[in-house]
């Protein structure tokens, strides 16, 4: 077999293996479309998954692609909405082609910021000991807060700590102002703004100085140090040629910044998603993050999956005819 | 947004339905009789699924299929009977049929301000006692005036409970004036309790209007608590489970499943889209992208439903337009059907 040694600019080595040596077929298990996202290599990518038209079939047969091409698995990344769905898409696709296909790095946003903080979170002055506080936890100490503040002796009526807490969320998430927030969901508390400022502005320091992570601050803190830290940034990069990331409708602007920052050395990311199928603005997530990749991404090159596997033609005929409205506009 | 078309090679197939129904429980039923003819047909109750916009518009179905015995799980919302709100209503009129019922009162005393455990029990040993006759089995008690005594030595609110309750009481009253009446005295006490209170009104108005369909109370509860009591969280998770069970869902849910034959109901202008996203171009466009999410879970059938001449409380107009994303689409594409 003739070698061919690729020198990518990252100063990996990637061992080009004929396409003949290949132990899978991907010719004849994919779709063009799909096969044109599956052996698709260096630079951005956008894969526009319509309606069960085999997303994840796609991202398992690009995991094997790559790992069966020579690509080290652990420099593969792989960010997913739930554990439960890198687990799944790792395991099909060790089972496709064989277990080097379990040390490709999948995960959540979460259990990835987690892992990178665990070692680095002292440059951005927490201990790398760090506590992770739930969702239970988060309400806990911020109802802490409040009684040392003596908020809660007041006569008047004041949120609960699950109100509060989901107040400091989603503003964070949403990139919405809290005011606006109160305004529009619990009307009744619009005069009590400065005190729930209050015990956001002081639920941000009680976590520092106790060394304590929110799930959000996974991801805050994550940002921050990829976007301060131009040691860690380059390395993190270096080290994770491929990047892949599920469900991009999905994310939000801070996630969105976080695969920014993990590719700036290579480029090196295809994302898979339907903007059609944004649906969790409430939670925030932005669409305008799969909108805008192509600008983002300067060089882009969008793929779009449109065969179906699931619905017969009469029901993807009303569904098309229902997004055509949208775009009418 | 990204132009695409989706194509399948399943050519053939029966034609999505545009199905509307002259009322909420018309649809309700509508969905009950066509799940059990797909049944008979051979399509098991877990290929087939029911979505909504919000957890609250399936209320109706959930006491239909009750009643039709049409095991179901629900994702993406509490089953109307098990929310608190729901539970704490029923507790009003449970007392009314039967004021023997200990756990009601216990429930409904509780919420009234300074009452504990200890003068919980108090109140309850006082009816149960000193206001019930032991010759007095149950709902007789109710028209004796020795049941309406004036109490002494208890919290206010105690006494305002008692007024609501007697009123609430008459005869004459049908089950929705009764329940419009405690409601009256309830909301207060919801808004106080509960942060999230704008949402749950909603469910109660649900709730207002189910009663409208009853003649008396004691149907009514029968129907609510025909729910089987193995409901609970810990069986819904339970993996091994055979049973075939039908899904309901918020479509926010369902996002990524599929099922063979899938209902879409409420598909009405202000309750899908939802009122609020009417004034917002960005939120409209996402209920858009909840319709085409809910149209493609379904693999064979696919079902959209609404019912006419719903009386929106918020803001006091009647509903009776289909939801804008599908109205004037094509026959060719989308089957007109009604209900009779």
């Amino acid at each position: 077999m003739k070698k061919f040694t690729l020198t990518s600019h990252t100063g990996s080595t990637l061992t080009l293996v004929h396409p003949t040596r290949f132990t899978i077929d991907y010719r004849k298990e994919l779709n063009d479309a799909q096969y044109k996202a599956v052996t698709s290599l260096d630079g951005p990518y956008l894969v526009i998954a319509g309606a069960g038209t085999g997303k994840t079939r796609a991202i398992v047969f690009r995991v094997a692609y790559l790992v069966e091409l020579g690509v080290k698995p652990d420099r593969i990344l792989l960010l997913t909405f739930t554990r439960k769905a890198s687990r799944e898409m790792l395991r099909r696709a060790s089972m496709l082609l064989d277990s080097r296909c379990d040390n490709v790095s999948g995960g959540t946003f979460h259990s990835f910021a987690n892992g990178v903080l665990r070692k680095y979170a002292s440059l951005l002055g927490y201990d790398n000991n760090f506590t992770i506080l739930d969702q239970g936890d988060a309400q806990d100490v911020i109802n802490l807060i409040r009684t040392r503040m003596k908020l809660d002796t007041r006569q008047k009526r004041f949120p609960r700590k699950e109100t509060i807490y989901d107040l400091h969320s989603r503003a964070l998430n949403t990139m919405t102002p809290v005011d606006e927030l109160l305004a529009a969901d619990y009307p009744h508390y619009v005069e009590l703004l400065e005190d729930i400022r209050k015990i956001h502005a002081a639920y941000m320091v009680y976590k520092k100085q106790n060394n304590l992570m929110d799930y959000d601050d996974l991801l805050v803190n994550l940002a921050e140090l990829l976007r301060q830290q131009e040691s860690v940034r380059a390395s993190l990069s270096a080290r994770y040629t491929y990047i892949m990331v599920d469900e991009y409708q999905d994310t939000n602007k801070i996630q969105a910044e976080i695969v920014r920052l993990l590719a700036y050395k290579h480029q090196n990311v295809m994302v898979v998603g339907d903007d059609a199928q944004s649906i969790y603005s409430f939670r925030g997530s932005s669409i305008k993050n799969i909108l805008s990749f192509p600008e983002e991404f300067p060089g882009c090159v969008s793929i779009t999956l449109e065969e179906n596997f699931r619905s017969s033609m009469p029901i993807l005929r009303l569904a098309n005819e229902i997004l055509r409205g949208s775009m009418i506009r | 947004m990204y132009f695409k078309e989706l194509y399948s090679k399943k050519e053939s197939g029966s034609l999505p339905q545009l199905v509307v129904a002259a009322d909420e429980n018309m649809q309700s039923r509508y969905v009950v009789q066509r799940i059990l003819q797909l049944r008979e047909e051979g399509v098991p109750l877990e290929e087939m699924a029911v979505l909504f916009r919000s957890s609250y518009l399936s209320f109706d179905l959930e006491i239909e299929l009750a009643k039709a015995n049409i095991p179901f799980v629900k994702f993406g919302g509490f089953k109307f009977i098990e929310t608190a709100h729901v539970k704490d209503m029923i507790a009003y009129l449970r007392v009314l049929e039967n004021p023997r019922d200990v756990v009601s009162w216990n429930r409904i005393l509780l919420l009234i301000d300074g009452v504990g455990p200890r003068t919980c029990e108090k109140i309850i040993d006082d009816i149960l006692h000193n206001r019930i006759g032991s010759h007095q089995p149950g709902r007789e008690a109710l028209v004796s005036t020795k049941f309406w005594t004036g109490f002494h030595g208890f919290p206010q609110g105690v006494q305002k409970l008692f007024d609501v309750l007697k009123d609430a009481s008459l005869q004459v009253y049908p089950p929705s004036e009764k329940a419009f009446r405690i409601l009256q005295y309830y909301e207060p006490i919801l808004r106080a309790r509960y942060d999230d209170h704008v949402k749950r009104v909603k469910d109660l108005e649900m709730f207002q209007n189910i009663t409208e369909r009853y003649n008396d109370v004691s149907s009514l509860l029968t129907d609510l608590a025909l729910e089987p009591p193995t409901e609970s969280v810990v069986d819904i998770e339970s993996p091994g489970k055979e049973e075939e069970r039908l899904v309901l869902s918020t479509i926010h849910s369902a996002k990524g499943l599929e099922w063979h034959s899938v209902f879409v109901i409420y598909a009405l202008e202000g309750r899908f889209p939802t009122m609020r996203a009417v004034s917002n171009d960005d939120e409209m466009e996402e209920e858009r992208r909840l319709m085409y999410v809910a149209c493609t879970r379904a693999k064979e059938n696919l079902s959209i439903t609404y019912p006419i001449n719903i009386f929106d409380r918020e803001s006091g107009m009647v509903l009776s337009k289909p939801s804008r994303f599908i109205q004037g689409i094509s026959e060719n594409l989308l089957e007109p059907w009604v209900v009779e």
